[in-house]
């Protein structure tokens, strides 16, 4: 555990030592921002508020789990964030130092799951940041369900996209492939599925049914509603074992394939 | 130290290292000698546990490279060929990160950091980023970084490559230093190196080692150039019978001359008795001559002969 926190300490600071943690932390923020925008503008709207089909309730739909550009937010910043993290020490050959030293393939693995898990985190504080003000300045009744479910739901998830993430950062040299296969696999995950799961719809609903508890889209909506699904978060961390498993074992491989 | 008994390393259908044993005593400075490609890379990462070998064993300081690759671990430094740092880290951040995943005890560490520092003469970088630095501090960089707990071996593969002369003089006497505590695999394909550090030199050849002995014994390794009038398949084991000689080559045929190297065992002289073996057989001699082979002549000789041996394997 002591190498994993020092592992740990220095991914960390290899993210803040380079631009790029900044820029994904900018472009968020913004993101926040005009989402935040988007919100107060939807709640100050009476005949909005008052219309049937009304977001007053869950205000969180808006702000987040249904937010286009929240999700196109994800589906870049977790690429980036990840594609360093072993791509790049297999370039430099830095692997071979950190592999010839008394620390576990299991260990570097998990360091480097956990500094792409804590940035994930710490990228989604901005979110976090202006709902204080709703509440304290415009004096909006929050309902603290759909807060908690969203809290525990999102970083179970956040989990298991870095888990993805690591695990193609681990099968290439180069950062700009791993970012691509992320990214496929992620717009996959939450582009396709849906799809999918409507197409199945009609003609085998018990295909759709699994498919729509697969889709991670769904599975956050229903956590800005305030239902904290257990089996999700079970599913996000089974998923997340079995990918940092494969991972281990690709990066026990080496060059001996 | 090193026990290295019968290490292959397969890649696909190339043999990278092929049937290798050797052993290091403690204290020895071993050099690893051979042509670009010859698979010293490969023994060394076999050896640090970096690769898994295909077949055979390897046990450093008593412990197995595949049973307990993490005790192997913790008794050896490892230099790569290339050096690899983090670029964005300051040296000393470096070090004090390298030390702590070594479990260099917490009250010791910084007296470890500093010991390394002034051993590699880093002072003066010892805040810059590492990005910076020239080709030589970064390669003593690495050699502190292989230092810090004090290993009882060390593996540096290429520890000189890429220096300027005043640099490579430099390490190579922070690496004889290094030789009075620690025991050291090096591997290098510059001659001179191997003669100017090492005590013992194995040479290797594409993927097999095709020479392993004391410095001083090679050297003084010599053989003898004969040229005599006769059949040279009766002079050839006639010679043989010589007390003393270890092999005869027949090396060439000049008219009625035979030309033949005799090898003799221990370096010792035997022109002497050559001669009379020649003579008493009614063989005319026209050359008898004692040649000294540098290690230059040797390492060249002993390439060929693998590659001579690969060719008529593949032959057949």
């Amino acid at each position: 555990m002591r190498h994993v926190n020092e592992l740990l300490r220095r991914e960390l600071a290899a993210y803040f030592l380079s631009p790029m943690a900044y820029l994904v932390l900018l472009a968020f923020q913004v993101l926040a921002f005009l989402n935040f925008w988007v919100l107060v503008d939807t709640l100050s709207d009476p005949v909005r508020t008052h219309g049937e089909y009304s977001s007053l309730n869950d205000p969180m739909t808006t702000y987040i789990s249904s937010s286009p550009s929240f999700w196109l937010g994800m589906l870049m910043a977790i690429p980036v964030l990840t594609m360093r993290l072993l791509a790049e020490e297999r370039r430099s050959g830095t692997i071979e130092t950190l592999l010839t030293l008394p620390v576990t393939e299991t260990q570097v693995v998990l360091a480097k799951w956990l500094a792409g898990v804590v940035m994930y985190l710490v990228l989604l504080i901005p979110f976090a940041l202006y709902l204080p003000f709703l509440y304290y300045q415009a004096h909006f009744p929050f309902d603290v369900g759909p807060l908690i479910a969203l809290a525990a739901g999102l970083t179970t998830l956040g989990m298991m996209l870095v888990a993805i993430g690591v695990l193609c950062s681990a099968s290439t040299r180069n950062q700009l492939v791993a970012a691509i296969w992320t990214f496929a696999v992620l717009f996959c995950l939450v582009g396709m599925i849906p799809l999918l799961a409507q197409f199945a719809a009609r003609t085998r609903t018990g295909w759709a049914e699994a498919l729509q508890y697969t889709s991670i889209l769904h599975q956050v909506a229903a956590f800005g509603l305030g239902r904290l699904d257990l089996r999700h978060l079970a599913l996000h961390l089974s998923a997340c074992v079995l990918l940092l498993s494969l991972t281990v074992r690709i990066v026990s491989a080496r060059g001996n394939r | 130290m090193i026990e290295v008994d019968r290490l292959s390393r397969r890649f696909g259908s190339f043999r990278a290292v092929d049937d290798v044993s050797f052993a290091v005593g403690t204290g020895e400075i071993v050099g690893l000698l051979g042509p670009n490609g010859a698979g010293k890379t490969t023994t060394m990462r076999m050896l640090t546990t970096y690769l898994t070998p295909t077949s055979g064993r390897a046990v450093l300081a008593g412990h197995d490279v595949l049973d307990e690759p993490l005790e192997v671990r913790r008794k050896l430094g490892y230099l790569p060929e290339s050096v690899p740092l983090y670029p964005e880290m300051r040296v000393r951040e470096f070090l004090r990160f390298r030390a702590r995943l070594k479990d260099v005890p917490r009250s010791s560490l910084r007296r470890a950091i500093s010991e390394v520092v002034t051993r590699c003469r880093l002072e003066e970088v010892e805040n810059r980023i590492i990005g910076q630095l020239s080709r030589g501090y970064r390669q003593r960089v690495g050699l502190a970084g292989a230092l810090l707990h004090d290993p009882p071996i060390l593996i540096l593969d290429e520890p000189t490559s890429g220096l300027d002369p005043i640099q490579i003089l430099e390490v190579r006497s922070l690496i004889r230093e290094l030789g009075a505590r620690h025991t050291i695999l090096l591997s290098t394909h510059i001659l001179p190196e191997v003669e100017a550090v090492c005590n013992r030199v194995i040479i290797i050849a594409r993927g097999r080692i095709a020479v392993d002995g004391r410095l001083e014994d090679l050297r003084r390794e010599s053989s003898i150039v004969v040229e005599a009038k006769g059949p040279a398949d009766a002079i050839a084991p006639a010679l043989q019978t010589v007390a003393g000689v270890d092999r005869v080559a027949v090396e060439g045929q000049d008219g009625p001359f035979v030309a033949l190297r005799v090898q003799a065992r221990d370096g010792r002289d035997l022109r002497e008795a050559v001669g009379q073996k020649l003579v008493s057989n009614g063989w005319p001699l026209r050359r008898l001559d004692l040649s000294r082979s540098t290690l230059e002549e040797q390492f060249i000789q002993a390439v060929n002969r693998e590659a001579l041996a690969d060719a008529r394997q593949e032959a057949s």
